[in-house]
């Protein structure tokens, strides 16, 4: 496959620090998107590597095409576990001059790994050890002179190996049913920070760009946590996050605008870009905040706790599920109660209500019934399209699937795509 | 990856030039010229697009130079290529000395062509200090007034001093041109010339209408009747040479019919001309390490684009005599060598490995200070001086990056000349 992957496979040896670049071969033989990266991880298994990729469409202008992936086994489990990468992370992956990169060994040193245009450097990472995913982010940020470099990190629970650790995105934390963070902490990899200026080429590069814009423009989109809530059957969160919403905030490419930026250090309906610098928290998916809404906290302290266990590297949703029977309310006591979270020990995430032994836990939410789910979940993970997006917005999943011909010159079905992610073994 | 870039390169009208001097280079059938790019005081990014020209009619023996290398005379030059920029910065920078050696070249028969400020330098009713000694092309400017209207956008772009009188620009960006033998096509105006001819130049091609993408200071109507019919290229003889001053960059690279009307002339120059050899046989090689070297200029190369587009965001602008620098400009410098890269490093050629480490360590200390000017800018704070240095900089390392790479690039070729 010739199209919409730019370079090869990247194989970084944490242990000697070096780094190669190895013929992709997976996508042909396995298929793109996740299932290249199951190809991978299974062929490096024996080096407990975290594979890192993007979908077929990531990173071009099909709608919602924000999705890559980390991929890796669990400590907790031992099964094989998936963190989606989306805001802006899935599409920089692709464009990083890297179709797929394996991490496998462990650095006797933190470092970070800096994916840039095709060239893999690993640096020492002792300047940021210990420091939370938001000084990380802002550190490597500044190092490196451009704001918008997507940085894939650890925290503090990560580097101490929490079962609870998460990968987190940025600033707004991750989801991390498997707790990869705590494989990224044991192997001393702090952060992967990726930008690229790449291109992608497709087969039929205006027929492609022409049937994804009809696409977005057909597809019902909407904006906010709350709505995604309403889609899904959950508890309605309009009345309890409303009076902190700023704005909304949609990933790479995305007509929907999910992400939903809660305002509590300042009014949230001030502009003023002068104003206090960390004024509050942009959540991407609900489920964390529900699960303490349904303990009985408050709006406030909820999305401060999601903060603060964003910021510690806790897997938000597992964090929410041990916080939510002891409801805080006061700044001091929300930094404790997650603090304290470092030491506890696993918390089973919501296990998928369609299919126990597929791969995908329970992100996105059910937003549709058993088999269906299961196979427009599959669909996003190999097309690199957030399926949150294909199952609310009223196209086709056949839709998306046709998108493979211009852009690739091959015509993938449904039930092919869906048969390129096999069960959890 | 095809870019518009790429596809501009591989356009039909640019084969015959480029076959031409391939052949030139190969059989020794008719000059297959030494060019030189000037990129020294007072040049802006635009010297760049000459790269850009010459590699598509694979015209590699090129040397890019400055102020201080006209010292030593051009008459080793066949082709002398003045792109745009601070005309006053570049005419002081060269002086009496440097108009004297781009004379005597033309003389002996060379090629001369100006661009925007290498046309405006070399009119010869543009006279005043220190124009004075550039002479060469009979022809004045006609976009200068005293008093010119206020301009209803592109304020910044809009004016520049001439005695007591005011260089205006009443379009700027793309133009259509007709030229002398009929054809018509586009090339963008950058505050260009807006010329006349005088008495022994010859108006090669003139304003003939507005094309697609511009911007008017003046009301678009009144800025195309205002230039229309007026001379865009001049030419005129100079003992056994010629001299060419062109108000619009025909050497733009997205420009490639206009590219191809340089190198028409260029290579009508050379086929009158005999194939006078080349001395390259020093290939200093250091194949072992050139992929590691040409790895190292990429890591680089790429950390600085990376924090150059985190500049592009930011509101600020340099002021440099009478240029106004973005930063956008910076990432153009970068971009330059970054898309040649992948050429550089599937070069057969041995390349001098001292000479590779060198572009490294130059990208690595862009890298450096790219990031001190983001930071300055993001803090608010004064950022011209190391701005300005920063470019200094870039415009030095790329004229370095770039005669590597055409000395390779002439290494590679077919021929027997070298």
């Amino acid at each position: 496959m010739d199209y919409m992957y730019c370079g090869e496979t990247l194989l970084v040896d944490l242990e000697s620090g070096e780094s190669e670049e190895v013929e992709l071969v997976e996508v042909e033989e396995a298929g793109p998107g996740l299932a290249a990266g199951l190809a991978l991880y299974e062929k490096y298994a024996a080096d407990d590597p975290l594979v890192i990729g993007s979908g077929l469409l990531a990173g071009t202008t099909a709608p919602a095409s924000c999705l890559g992936f980390v991929l890796g086994k669990s400590p907790s489990s031992d099964n094989l576990s998936l963190v989606p990468l989306n805001e802006f992370a899935g599409a920089e992956v692709k464009l990083s001059g890297f179709s797929f990169v394996v991490v496998k060994g462990s650095s006797k040193t933190p470092v970070y790994l800096w994916l840039h245009d095709g060239v893999a450097d690993v640096h020492d990472a002792s300047q940021i050890r210990g420091k939370d995913t938001w000084a990380t982010t802002d550190w490597i940020r500044h190092e490196m002179g451009e704001g918008l470099i997507q940085v894939i990190s650890i925290g503090p629970a990560g580097e101490k190996k929490s079962p609870l650790a998460s990968l987190g995105i940025n600033y707004w934390g991750g989801i991390d049913p498997g707790g990869l963070g705590a494989l990224a902490g044991s192997k001393n990899l702090k952060a992967v920070a990726v930008r690229g200026l790449g291109m992608l080429d497709g087969e039929d590069p205006q027929a492609f760009y022409d049937a994804t814009v009809s696409l977005s423009k057909s597809a019902d989109a909407f904006t906010g946590l709350a709505e995604v809530c309403s889609k899904t059957g959950s508890e309605d969160i309009t009345g309890w996050l409303e009076p902190m919403v700023h704005r909304y905030r949609s990933c790479f490419a995305c007509p929907s605008a999910c992400g939903t930026f809660l305002k509590y250090n300042e009014s949230p309906s001030s502009l003023d870009l002068e104003g206090v610098p960390e004024p509050g928290f942009l959540l991407f998916d609900a489920g964390a905040a529900l699960v303490l809404k349904e303990g009985g906290w408050e709006a406030e302290p909820a999305a401060r706790a999601l903060e603060a266990m964003a910021r510690e590297g806790i897997d938000l949703i597992r964090g929410a599920k041990l916080l939510a029977a002891k409801p805080v309310s006061d700044a001091a006591a929300i930094k404790d109660a997650v603090s304290s979270l470092e030491g506890e020990p696993d918390a089973l995430w919501p296990a998928p209500q369609a299919s126990p032994s597929s791969i995908f836990e329970s992100w996105p939410p059910p937003l549709a019934a058993g088999d269906e789910w299961l196979t427009a979940t599959a669909l996003g993970y190999v097309l690199g399209i957030c399926p949150v997006f294909i199952m609310t917005s009223g196209a086709t999943l056949d839709s998306f699937a046709a998108l493979s011909k211009p852009a690739a010159g091959i015509e993938l079905t449904v039930a092919e795509i869906a048969g390129m992610i096999p069960p959890r073994s | 990856m095809t870019s518009r870039l790429a596809r501009a390169a591989r356009d039909p009208a640019l084969e015959p030039v480029r076959e031409a001097f391939t052949r030139a280079y190969s059989t020794g059938e008719f000059l297959y010229p030494k060019v030189a790019v000037y990129r020294g005081a007072g040049a802006s990014h635009s010297w760049m697009w000459f790269a850009d020209m010459l590699e598509r009619f694979s015209l590699y023996d090129t040397d890019f130079i400055d102020e201080g290398a006209l010292d030593g005379g051009l008459d080793e030059y066949d082709v002398l290529l003045f792109g745009g920029g601070d005309t006053y910065a570049t005419a002081r920078a060269l002086g009496e000395i440097g108009a004297g050696h781009i004379e005597t070249a033309v003389s002996r028969g060379a090629l001369y062509w100006g661009s925007c400020a290498g046309a405006y330098m070399v009119l010869s009713d543009v006279d005043l200090d220190p124009f004075t000694p550039f002479n060469g092309v009979p022809g004045g400017m006609e976009n200068v007034m005293t008093d010119p209207p206020e301009p209803r956008c592109m304020g910044h772009k809009y004016l520049a001093e001439y005695g007591v009188s005011q260089v205006f620009n009443p379009v700027y960006g793309e133009v259509k041109l007709r030229t002398d033998d009929g054809e018509e096509l586009g090339a963008p105006l950058y505050g260009g010339p807006i010329m006349s001819a005088g008495e022994g130049s010859r108006v090669v091609a003139h304003y003939s209408g507005k094309a697609g993408r511009a911007a008017f200071p003046w009301e678009p109507s009144e800025a195309m009747d205002f230039i229309r019919g007026s001379a865009a290229v001049l030419s005129s003889p100079l003992g056994e040479g010629v001299m060419y001053a062109a108000g619009p960059h025909l050497e733009h690279p997205m420009f490639p019919a206009a590219n191809a009307m340089i190198g028409s002339k260029i290579l009508t120059h050379c086929m009158a001309r005999s194939s006078r050899g080349f001395p390259y046989d020093e290939r200093t090689a250091g194949e072992e390490k050139k992929e590691k070297l040409c790895m190292d200029i990429k890591r680089e190369v790429s950390n600085a684009r990376i924090a150059a587009f985190g500049l592009e965001k930011m509101p600020v602008t340099w002021t440099s005599g009478v240029k106004v620098w973005e930063p956008a400009k910076v990432s153009m410098f970068l971009e330059t060598a970054w898309r040649r890269l992948p050429l550089l490093t599937g070069l057969s050629g041995g390349a001098p490995a001292p000479e590779l480490e060198a572009v490294a360590r130059g990208y690595a200390g862009v890298t450096v200070m790219v990031k001190s000017v983001v930071r300055l800018a993001m803090r608010g704070e004064d950022s011209r001086a190391e701005a300005l240095t920063l470019l200094d900089t870039l415009k030095e390392l790329t004229a370095r990056f770039l005669s590597l790479y055409f000395r390779l690039l002439l290494d590679d070729m077919p021929g027997t000349c070298s």
